[in-house]
Parts: C-alpha cells; structure tokens; sequence
C-alpha cells in the first residue's frame, strides 16, 4: 500500500502538464462517464449486481418460456430446436451469467468494507473483470440476434457438441461466451484472494474475518483452480469445431468421456462456488436478526473449507450412468454421501444461532431462514441420488432438476435475497419496503416450490429432462401444469422485488440517508455511513474481535448482562474524506473487454475481426501500463494538512 | 410405508404436505420409477425407499425445528435484553458432525452391496432353437443408439469375439429390430450397449436403471422383467433434436412365446403378392433402401445407410412392431387397424412429423413420393412382418 503513495507530480516526466496525451486519466464526477471508468469496488458491486439482474430477467424470461411449452402435453409454443436453445441459454445464462455475478456483486461491494480496506488491491483489474464479464455476457446473449443459440445444452456433452451434430455458430457462442466470462471469474479471483490476505484492518486476524468474507475467500480459490479446467475444454472444444481438432470425436478414436471429465471436474466445485456466497450471507443475516453471534464461527468456517476441499472430490457423480465402472462409481458415491456432513453442520449451526435467540422477522431474514429450509431440501434429495444405485433411476430425470433447483434458487438466489434487502441500505442509503418485500418473499417462495417441489414426483415419475414435449398418459399432466403455474408466481414474486425497489427508491427521494445502523448489525461495513462514502472508512478500524461493530456498541454490566455502551451514531465514522487518497478512474478495463467480443465474433465470422479485436486489447494493455497512476488534477488535496500519512488505495 | 403411499414422492414434495396428499398415483405411469417389475429394479428401489425414508425424517426434524424457533424465539418486543450469547458448544457441534456420518456409513455399506449386485452378471444360459439348429443362448441383446432410435442386435451365437469397435459397422446379426424388442421373462438380459454418433442413454424404468450408450466405448448393463408384459422406456441422455422422441418399448414374454418370436423374426420378408405391394416394393428398392434394410430384399446388397450413423431401422418386420418413428407413432389403431394416416404422413414428409436434420444426414428426410407411391408403398410395409394381438396393440399405445 506504500507503493503509490508518491505524487502524480513525481512520478514520470512531465507528469504535471498533459502527461502522455491520451492516456490521461477520466476525471470521474458524476453520470454515465464515472460509471464506465470507475474503479470504485462499490460502483462496480452495483454494475455487477445490475448487470445480473438484467440477465436474471433474460434467464427468467427463458425459464417462463420454457414452462410454457411445458404445461401442457404435446406443447407447441416452441420447436423442439427453439426449446434446445432456450433450456440450453436459460442454464447457461442462470449459472454463469445470474449466480455468479450477484456473488460478486456481494463480494465486490462487501469484501473490503467486510476487512476494513480502502478497496480491493487492484482496482483497475477489478473494473476489468466487470467489463470482460459484461462482455462475454452480451456476446454469449447476441447467438439470440444471430439466430444461432447453442442447443447442446448448459453441458455441452462431446460428441454432440461437435461441428457435425451442431453445425452452426451456437455452440461456438458457448465456448467463446464461457471463456470470456472465465477471464473475468479468474481475474476476479486472484484480485480478491490478494485482497483478503494483504488488506485487512490491522488486528482482523483470518479467524476474526466475518463468515461471509470466509466463504468468499473460499469461492475464490475454488474458480482460481476450476476455471483454468473449463477454460482447457473449452479450447479444445473450440479447436474442435473450428480447427478441425479430435480432442472429443470418437471417430478418430478419441473418448468422448474426456469433455465430461473435464466439465464435471470444474463443474462440481463450480455448484460450491454458486451455493458458499449465499451461505456466507445467510451467516452474517441469521446472527443479527438472531441477536445472537454465528453459533460455531470456527465449525462454520472450516465446514467451508471442507466443502471447498471434497467438492473436488465428488465429479464423477455426474457420470454414474455413463458406464465408468463400479470401482469408480463406488468411490465418487461414498464421497458424493460424505460431503453431506459440512453441509449440515452449517444448517444445524444456523438453527442452533437460532434457537435462544430473539428472532425478528424482517424481509432479511425471511430469506435467510428460507435458504435454510430450502437448501436442506435441495441437500437431502442430493443425498438420495448420491446413492449410485438410486441415482441410475433419477439421473437426467426432473428429480434432479427439482433437487439443483433447491439448492441454486433455494439455497443461492433466496440468499442472495436475503442479502439485498439486508444490505440495501448500505448500498443505496435507504431501506427496502418491508411490506413489500413480504410479499415478494411469499410469491416467491410459494412459487418456487410449487414449481420445483412437482418436479420430484414427475422425475420419479419417470419424466426425463431436456424433453422438448412429452405425451400424454405418463400421468406428468398435472405436475407439469402446476409447475408452470408455480414459475408464473415466481415472476409476480420477482415483480414485487422490482416494485420495491422503484418505490423504494421514489419514497426516500428527498429524505435523508437512513441512519447508521438500521439493523444493530454486527461487522465492520456498518462503520461507514449510508450510503458508504467513496472512501469507506475516514480511518482504519483497529479489530478486536469478530463482530467488531457490534462490541463496539454493547458490553457487559457487573452482573454480565449485556448493556449498550455506545450508540451506534457514536461507533459509525463521519464519512470525512480528509486525507483520503483515492485512486483515479480508468478508461482502459472497458476498451480491453471489448477486443473479448470482437475476437469471439472473428473466430467465428471473419478472423479479420480477430486482429482487431486482439490489436485493441494489446493496445489497452499498453495504455494501461502507460497511464500515470493518478489524475494529476484529480482531487486528493489535503496532503498539505500532513499530519496524518494519508491512507491510501493502490492503484490497480 | 406412508411415502411408498404417496407415490414416495420424495422428501420435498412433503414440504408441500398437501401437495403431497393431492398426488396420487398417476392412471398410466409407465415409466414410473418406484414400480419395480423385475429383480434389479427392485433392489434399487428396496434400497432408495429406505434413505428417502432417512431424508424424510431429516426433512420434518429441519422443518419442524426450524417452524418452532419462528414460533418460540420470536422477538416479542417486551424487553431490549439481549438473549443469552452463545458462540458455540464443541460437543455439540461434533455430534452433528458424526451423527449423520453414522447415518451415511449405514447407508453406503447398502449403496455398495446393491451397486454390486447390480455389476454382477450371471450365467444363465437358454435353450433355443434357431432356424431348426439347438443353441444355447446367454440372453444378451447388443443395444445401438443412434439419432433418434434404438436398434437392438440378436446374435445366438453370443457376443464374445465379436468385433464392436465400430459400432456404424457391426458384424451381422440374426435379429435386427428397433425401437420395440422382446425378451424372454424371468432371464438376466445382458444389455452391451454402443452409439453410432452422440451418447444416447437407454432406460427401461420397470426393469432397471439406465446406462449410457457412448460412442467408441461399450457399455454394459442388465434388466430383467419378472412377468411377462410390455414395459416403456425414453433415451434419457440429452442427444440433439428429437432428443425427446426416442422412445422404446419392451415386450416380455414366457420362453415359448419368446421362442416363437425368434422364429417368426428370423424368416426373411415375404414376397408381395398384390399388384399395389409389388409397386411400392420397387419404390422401396429405388428410394427407401438407401438406408432402410429388408431382409431377403436388400440385406445382402446394402452397405449401410446414407446418414451419419449409416443405419435406418430394419423393416423386415415392421408390422411386429407396434410403434415406428422412434417408438412415438401408433401403428396401429386401437381396434388393429393399420395406424394409416400416421404413416402416410410420414411417408409423406417425416421431417414435419418428427423434427430432424435431414440436410446433416440425420432422420429420415421428405422423400418426395407422389400419392400414389405413398400408397403403394404402405400397401407393401403391410406384407412386412404378422400383427400382433389386440391386448399387445392396446397395451403398447403410446400416443
């Protein structure tokens, strides 16, 4: 953190006038600008919790249609190929475009704050990581213009997936579009990972870290390792279909088994990365509505780790039918069983935060106890098909699609719900309704069982998946009709969520910020004022505890009965910026994300494109490197006052 | 059994307890996975009765504890005492830690004992008479998936040494039909299963668990039916476009009546007789044997089909079948009449009745008949093969 203390003034020649042309820095202000040059940790957690959502409302809108076609045997509201690509867009975009990138909105706005920290250690990166996620998100969503959606289904299993079972572009979309999108979960990983370890407030040991910060660490270790493995089958897979490689085509004698190693071996750590943010959230909202601190802080930490640790371990119960071998079928059940103990450590610890507690009932922690009884339907129907034998009958079967979705809605999105309206606050400075976020709440989790929940009997019905239509007489009318009905719900839930955000919004237009503290919260974000300041923190926090918030405000009388010793008014910083030094907007991290799309569209249209694409982000690159680490005229100015050493961000 | 009662719907569907009750089992619930009719179906199901009897349990423990705690610990705003602070409790925690790993090692040592089971393959030998000569025939049906139907392979001579890398050449066999084939009750049925161009996954519910059907690998797996009826079954690996019509049907039968079946499959196609039959067999030999075989028509002569799996479904016994087009057509109507304006129409154009890629060579393409070749054509496919009775044509409908 001392390496950019120097003045802009000191650093390169003629620094002081109009550096280096055009690589002067964007000023920042106010306006669409500041948002697209931004490397301001909290603006780019909103760009990426908005962004999400815009593609929240896509995946849902596929999901909709999906159910549609559905509802009825013999459904005709799409073609089977049209179905292929929505089923296929709706998992894709709901996993790496929806859960991932709300996770890092969580992680973006909320991990520094959570440590104590100015901003993450690479700012610009970070800004980078957004643009490039954005990127590939639009790129992959584009195969719709281009008529062209891949069809091989969120999996894309060889040899399907090859140039001769799906010709067109749309599977080339898919590994473009995931590739992109790797490049940004990975920079995003390394970021964060450097961030938690080296940019903690002094006395925040790892073990005094918040659970949601502890689980978000463990994210980022588990993408810095499972990306790099989708990222190796999707070149191979790309080099297949454009290349004319054999990496998957049986013909020339290689297997086909190879792609679903690979995805598998990425794609279970990939389920934890979804479902641990959610966990963390749920652990930080349960204790302050509990009144109560996270039962079992260490258990629930290293129950994390653990889960990040077997979740390696577990691939292969993907492929119990694909005829692996009983060895192998043997080993992946036993372990695929025993991951199941972490997991409900975590769930009997946030009953057990729970229970003695004063429980109040916000939209919060509606949500929170909501995942709590979801995810363990989702945890226990994955139990039942752990077991391999079992698992041969409810395999690709819409038992399986009801059990992931309890755990990726139940368990992720419902903590991520959970989240908003906890945190809504502190990012926008006034609160959610809490009526409303009643009845979005309801809606939504009526909905969604009524949707999900029919998806077990249909599945052990013998209802298989990825199905464009099924026949009548198999007796999944019903349940099917019901679903639908339960997904339409779903959106009038969603509805109410966007409702409260735009009264919300509109009612506190005018009013000042909501105060300090609204929730008696307990970690170190509520420090800062809400809305936090673009600085966050006047001065560091020096950490003695964990819920160092919290024991500021309350501690103990003669008699050990618990008595507040400080308001929260008192406990909260002023959110005065003097001697804060922040680094400067960049235009950079959105021009390199661009060269991303061009070079995917090069690869698959003219790879003249491609040259261009590559040229621009080379050419970022250099104008990143070159550009001076501050805007000399940006305002920083009360240095002179130097009685303190200003505390500074580094400039990524 | 309460969740046998309901349809041992699984732990969820008791979240909605009403929802649960409203259930019911379902009239026609062919595929339905929690009514075994044979040996290994059943074990798997006497083995995931029991742990989703475990999950249920767990499930009310969770939910109730948790519905409690609402009711219980709620805030009631009498006073702003703080509860007392507990930050944990060691042996607690450890408990249900090694709590429900006790659980699970008492369900893995089951898991294990029946996926065992469910490996091994016994030697069950029948006897047989094929074309008049006696064989001892291992029941194994060699299964190929391939864009979007089953082939299923009858060699009485077994399976051993026969070369299946190459599973758009495979060595001749006695039996060649799709979509619908027949087993002797009671007998372990090897299934060696292997895929012409993408992984199929072939699944028989009542019988067993599915297997995939991997291109360039051969897989193995077993089924067993305990009666004599028809069981139904769906490719259940997502495999491209008609994905979902590729459907089968298994039809069990006691030894003599299998035995009959082996007779009447193994004769070649009889020779047409009427004038409109004669015709459409000359259609056929023109256009439709390009791909599609009739043995004692084409057999001897094709070299496989012009698609990218190099195999049509065999027609010698069309009419035996009571399905076509994937196992998702009636062939015949209810009363056993010939099902006709299902297969005109798809005589007709097939793309529009089945969604294929013709143009990549995959699914049969609109063979631009006029009507009157249409109609020669059924009037020869109706010389194809003898119909089968009336409860068979009932008991497999599928539309």
């Amino acid at each position: 953190m001392t390496a950019t203390t120097t003045t802009p003034a000191t650093v390169g020649e003629g620094a002081a006038a109009q550096p280096l042309g055009v690589y002067t820095r964007p000023k920042g202000g106010n306006g669409w600008r500041d948002w697209v040059t931004t490397v301001d940790h909290k603006k780019i957690g909103i760009l990426y919790g908005a962004a999400a959502l815009f593609f929240f409302a896509i995946g849902g809108l596929e999901a909709l249609l999906i159910r549609l076609q559905m509802a009825t045997p013999d459904g005709t509201v799409l073609g089977a190929d049209m179905y292929n690509q929505v089923f296929t867009m709706h998992g894709v975009t709901m996993v790496f475009l929806v859960i991932m990138p709300l996770a890092a909105a969580f992680a973006n706005y909320l991990l520094p704050l959570q440590i104590g920290a100015r901003d993450v250690a690479f700012p610009r990166l970070n800004a980078l990581s957004f643009w490039i996620f954005l990127a590939g998100g639009l790129f992959l969503n584009t195969s719709w213009l281009f008529g062209d959606a891949p069809t091989g289904g969120w999996f894309a299993y060889a040899p399907n997936t090859g140039v001769t079972f799906s010709p067109g572009h749309g599977m080339d979309f898919y590994a473009l579009g995931l590739q992109i999108t790797g490049i940004a979960s990975l920079l995003s990983a390394m970021n964060l990972i450097v961030t938690v370890l080296n940019m903690r407030a002094p006395g925040m040991t790892l073990f005094k870290m918040p659970v949601f910060t502890w689980m978000i660490l463990v994210v980022q270790f588990l993408l810095l390792f499972a990306i790099p493995v989708i990222t190796v089958a999707l070149f191979l897979l790309l080099f297949d279909r454009n290349f004319g490689a054999n990496f998957f085509n049986p013909e020339m004698g290689s297997d086909p088994l190879l792609w679903q190693h690979l995805f598998w071996i990425f794609g279970h750590p990939e389920v934890y990365v979804l479902i641990l943010p959610s966990f963390g959230i749920v652990s930080e909202v349960i204790p302050t509505f509990s009144r109560k601190p996270i039962f079992g802080y260490e258990f629930m930490v290293f129950s994390g780790i653990a889960i990040g640790f077997m979740g390696w371990g577990v691939w292969a119960h993907h492929m119990f039918v694909s005829g692996v071998g009983p060895i192998a079928v043997g080993a992946f059940t036993l372990s695929t069983m025993f991951i199941a103990v972490p997991t409900g450590v975590k769930i009997l610890n946030w009953m057990a935060t729970m229970w003695g507690g004063k429980l109040r009932f916000t939209t919060a922690m509606l949500f929170a106890t909501g995942v709590v009884s979801m995810f363990t339907v989702g945890g226990l129907s994955g139990v039942t098909h752990a077991v391999a034998p079992a698992d041969t009958q409810q395999t690709d079967t819409y038992y399986i699609v009801a059990h992931f979705h309890y755990v990726i809605f139940g368990g992720a999105l419902l903590g991520f719900f959970a989240g908003f309206y906890f945190w809504w606050p502190k990012v926008f400075g006034h609160m959610l309704g809490e009526r409303l976020g009643k009845w979005n709440f309801w809606t939504m989790l009526i909905g969604f069982n009524l949707t999900f929940g029919p998806m077990h009997i249909l599945g052990l019905q013998g209802m298989s998946r990825r199905i464009d239509t099924y026949s009548p007489g198999f007796g999944f009318e019903l349940w099917n009709l019901v679903a639908t009905i339960g997904a339409f719900t779903i959106a009038l839930g969603v509805l109410f969520f966007a409702l409260n955000v735009i009264f919300s919004a509109r009612r506190a237009r005018g009013l000042p910020p909501v105060g300090p503290d609204p929730w008696d919260a307990r970690s170190l974000e509520w420090f800062c004022p809400n809305p936090t300041p673009v600085h966050n923190f006047d001065e560091l926090i020096q950490v003695e505890s964990l819920d160092e918030f919290w024991h500021r405000k309350y501690g103990t009388d003669e008699n050990g009965r618990i008595v507040r010793v400080a308001t929260a008014e008192e406990v909260c910083q002023k959110g005065d910026a003097t001697d804060v030094h922040l680094p400067s907007p960049s235009y950079w991290p959105v021009v390199l994300a661009a060269g991303f799309p061009l070079i995917g569209y090069g690869i698959m249209y003219n790879l003249w494109l491609c040259a261009a694409g590559g040229i621009l982000v080379v050419m970022s690159i250099y104008a990143w490197v070159f550009e001076p680490p501050d805007d000399p005229d940006g305002a920083h100015g009360h240095e002179a006052d130097g009685a303190a050493e200003p505390e500074e961000a580094p400039v990524g | 059994m309460i969740l046998k009662r309901l349809c041992r719907s699984g732990p969820a569907v008791l979240a909605g307890g009403l929802l649960a009750l409203l259930s019911g089992c379902a009239a026609g619930a062919e595929l339905d996975t929690l009514k075994p009719q044979g040996p290994y179906a059943r074990s798997i199901d006497n083995l995931s009765d029991p742990v989703f009897m475990v999950a249920g349990v767990v499930f009310f423990i969770i939910f109730g504890g948790t519905a409690l705690m609402w009711y219980r610990f709620r805030d009631d705003h009498t006073d702003e005492e703080f509860p007392e602070q507990i930050h944990g409790n060691f042996r607690l925690e450890i408990l249900w830690t090694v709590v429900p790993a006790l659980i699970l090692v008492v369900i893995s040592v089951f898991t294990i004992a029946t996926l065992t089971g469910l490996n091994e393959y016994e030697d069950n030998a029948m006897a047989l008479s094929v074309d008049g000569a006696e064989v001892s025939w291992e029941p194994e049906i060699l299964v190929v998936g391939q864009q979007w139907w089953w082939e299923y392979r009858y060699y009485f001579d077994g399976l051993d040494g026969l070369d299946l890398s190459d599973a758009r050449h495979l060595p001749p066999a006695d039996i060649v039909t799709a979509n619908q084939f027949a087993i002797p009750a009671g007998e372990e049925i090897e299934l060696t299963l292997v895929s012409r161009d993408v992984i199929h996954s072939h699944w028989i519910p009542a019988l067993n668990g599915k297997r995939d059907a991997v291109p360039g690998r051969v897989t193995s797996w077993k089924i067993a039916a305990d009666e004599p009826g028809f069981f139904f079954g769906q490719c259940t690996e997502f495999c491209g476009l008609s994905h979902s019509r590729m459907r089968m049907q298994v039809v069990a039968m006691t030894h003599d009546d299998f035995q009959d079946w082996v007779r009447r499959q193994l004769q070649p196609a009889a020779e047409p007789t009427g004038e409109a039959a004669v015709r459409g067999r000359e259609v056929f030999e023109s256009q439709c044997a390009r791909c599609h075989v009739v043995n004692g028509v084409n057999d001897e002569t094709s070299k496989g089909a012009d698609l990218v799996s190099n195999a049509a479904p065999n027609l010698t016994h069309l009419m035996s079948r009571t399905t076509f087009a994937g196992g998702i057509f009636n062939l015949y109507e209810p009363g056993g009449n010939l099902n006709r304006t299902r297969l005109e129409a798809w005589l007709r154009n097939a793309p529009a009745e089945k969604p294929a890629y013709a143009e990549g060579r995959r699914g049969m393409p609109a063979m631009g008949l006029s009507e009157d070749q249409i109609d020669d054509v059924v009037a020869y496919l109706v010389t194809l093969g003898e119909t089968p009775t009336l409860d068979i044509i009932a008991a497999t409908e599928v539309e």
